[in-house]
């Protein structure tokens, strides 16, 4: 499998951790991933806010750099994948891919939308599969419980997005179970992180991650893992400004996504960045550091 | 007419399912604590969560309490949580909750308080849709003609886009973590209602009802779109939020801090084509918002060494360029 990899703008640099543990996921499992210099940043929901077709535009010169190379895109994270994702459904309408070619022809661009966008969890439920995955296990993480967080932008408009349910997925949770991982279920999961609004008020965004946190633990997570940087900002980097919002302290280590495959497929956890995180994830890796590799 | 009698579909016994309903029962009158009431029906896979309850209410407990009126999803009185998620129980069929859950657990609505079993106080509600001045604010020097139609064109009347088939259920603002979070969020309803009257051609107060919205809410949407699964009508309440935010943008500029942010954030970008994470904490708090941010950015720095240092810009930063000066000015949904 060869694919266009399209990190995000966290994942290059306060987040390199979920791509060192990409790169390591990948070649384990004979992914190759192109990179591209030329990609620009999705636009995190932000300049959609400010200026919306100048959003898809800038997804469709992403978009258009794979087409030309004839590659299928990988994202990493669930803004990325939502931000692409609806830059290709709202460029079949004519009137926008009208506007956004007369800014794109100038420059020698040319979109046709025969790029596919997929997240890291879908290329790895739906293209590599649960059994070819479990086949690849070498130290299964039994006796984790794991609470998935999928992160808004992965799940929904969920017509839109058009391969999980928007409310109750389970996509995440087949994966966790495939490693060997108790999934933990609790409403949160499909909730916000508040990440969108932590410059506008932090303290509601942080009540809005404490809570989902706080439901995970409540229904024994050990820890709780994710495929969205941002979430992976809001419920790891933040956890000591958002266990002071809910008044107590909260201490769950937070995974990116690869990280939980990557220690199921062997990878020790220098590989995989995990002393990068703010929230230790110690405990949780001696749970199953006694089925340590050799 | 005995021909047409023999195609006929009887359910049998055998098509029915058993759906076991766990029913959230509280009556303050009465004290106590709310509780969940088991009742088993047989139904056909395709009857309607309302229908269940009120055999329910009307076979097996008559102590039951439920608001409800049309059964045709147009009142909008039904909402309730089924199976933890907002929905109109006049139009959400037993059958797939029984298969994905093996049960259907009923509550009342989230985020307003509770009056009795399914019953809630919609008043947080209605006061809050009531704040956004839902009727056209007319122009006084020009009164509509008394006797004659305004006329729209067909492009005016697109922009309304399907915010009038709003039923005010209130199935979007109990879906909705900010207003869970949040006392100072008017909802997604209350906002699609806005909306509704900010592209209205009649109405006189577009920038007036913009400024105020945005120093009242609009920017505290998270846009989980949360509210738009909910809404039995597809009215898409969390677009609509962000056509509002726009607008906001395009006519008033930064004025606020969710308005500095969203262009602060396109600024960035603009300039190497990739987050410089930093300085957009500058861009959208100011020196005194990176003052304020400095012990965490420590803590951060100690982790996350590199997150002093600005990116590199992306290879063809040229292009991205030239992409915000064709499109940067031009105003959308204005002509």
């Amino acid at each position: 499998m060869r694919l266009a990899y399209y990190p995000g703008c966290v994942a290059q640099e306060s987040g390199k951790e979920l791509d060192m543990a990409t790169r390591w996921v990948c070649k384990a499992l004979a992914i190759e991933l192109v990179s591209f210099p030329s990609f620009s940043c999705c636009g995190s929901g932000f300049i959609d806010e400010a200026n919306e077709v100048l959003n898809v535009a800038l997804n469709a010169r992403n978009l258009a750099i794979a087409e030309k190379a004839g590659l299928d895109m990988l994202t990493i994270c669930s803004t990325c994948q939502g931000m692409l994702t609806l830059a290709n459904i709202r460029l079949a309408d004519p009137k926008v891919k009208g506007r956004v070619d007369a800014a794109l022809k100038p420059l020698g661009i040319e979109y046709r939308g025969t790029t596919k966008v997929k997240h890291l969890l879908q290329v790895l439920t739906e293209d590599v599969g649960l059994e070819a995955l479990k086949a690849k296990v070498v130290r299964p993480l039994a006796g984790l419980k794991v609470g998935a967080f999928y992160g808004c932008h992965l799940l929904r408009p969920a017509d839109e997005m058009s391969w999980e349910s928007g409310e109750e997925p389970h996509a995440f949770e087949e994966l966790l179970q495939a490693v060997g991982a108790t999934p933990v279920y609790y409403r949160g999961r499909v909730m916000c992180c508040g990440f969108p609004i932590q410059f506008v008020k932090p303290e509601t965004a942080e009540r809005i991650a404490g809570r989902q946190i706080d439901d995970a633990k409540a229904h024994g997570a050990d820890a709780m893992a994710t495929p969205c940087p941002l979430c992976h900002i809001s419920l790891d980097t933040y956890q000591n400004q958002v266990s002071k919002a809910v008044g107590h302290r909260l201490d769950v280590p937070v995974f990116h996504l690869p990280q939980v495959v990557g220690l199921a497929l062997g990878a020790s956890p220098e590989e995989l960045g995990l002393a990068r995180h703010m929230v230790s994830t110690d405990a949780a890796v001696a749970k199953i550091g006694s089925r340590a590799l050799a | 007419m005995a021909a047409a009698e023999e195609k006929l579909t009887k359910f049998t016994e055998e098509s029915l399912v058993t759906v076991p309903f766990d029913v959230y029962r509280y009556d303050p009158a009465k004290g106590g604590e709310p509780r969940y009431q088991r009742y088993e029906l047989r139904l056909a896979p395709h009857t309607p969560v309302l229908t269940g309850l009120l055999r329910i209410r009307d076979e097996i407990d008559p102590t039951l309490t439920l608001r409800y009126s049309c059964r045709s999803a147009i009142c909008g009185s039904c909402a309730m949580l089924v199976n933890s998620k907002s929905r109109l129980a006049c139009r959400t069929p037993v059958g797939p909750e029984v298969q994905a859950h093996g049960r259907i657990v009923i509550d009342p609505m989230r985020n307003q308080p509770i009056l009795r079993d399914l019953v809630v106080d919609q008043q947080p509600f209605w006061t809050r849709y009531e704040q956004m001045e839902p009727h056209l604010i007319l122009d006084p020097s020009k009164p509509m003609p008394a006797d004659t139609p305004t006329r729209m064109s067909p492009a005016q009347v697109e922009r309304f886009r399907d915010t009038p088939r709003c039923i005010a259920c209130g199935a979007c603002y109990s879906a909705c973590p900010a207003v869970e979070a949040d006392p100072g969020f008017p909802g997604p309803m209350a906002l699609a209602k806005l909306y509704r009257f900010v592209v209205d051609p009649r109405d006189s107060a577009t920038q007036g009802r913009l400024k105020k919205i945005q120093t009242s809410g609009l920017w505290l949407c998270l846009r989980c779109h949360l509210c738009t699964e909910a809404c039995p009508k597809d009215v898409r309440p969390s677009e609509r939020i962000r056509d509002l935010k726009e607008l906001a943008v395009q006519a008033q500029g930064g004025t606020e801090l969710g308005s500095r942010h969203a262009i602060g954030f396109l600024n960035n970008i603009e300039e190497r084509g990739t987050l410089n994470e930093l300085k957009l904490v500058r861009q959208t708090a100011g020196v005194g918002g990176v003052l304020g941010a400095l012990p965490q950015g420590l803590r951060i720095w100690r982790k996350k060494p590199e997150i002093t240092k600005a990116p590199p810009p992306i290879e063809g930063i040229d292009q991205v360029k030239k992409i915000y000066q064709a499109l940067e000015d031009k105003k959308e949904g204005q002509e």
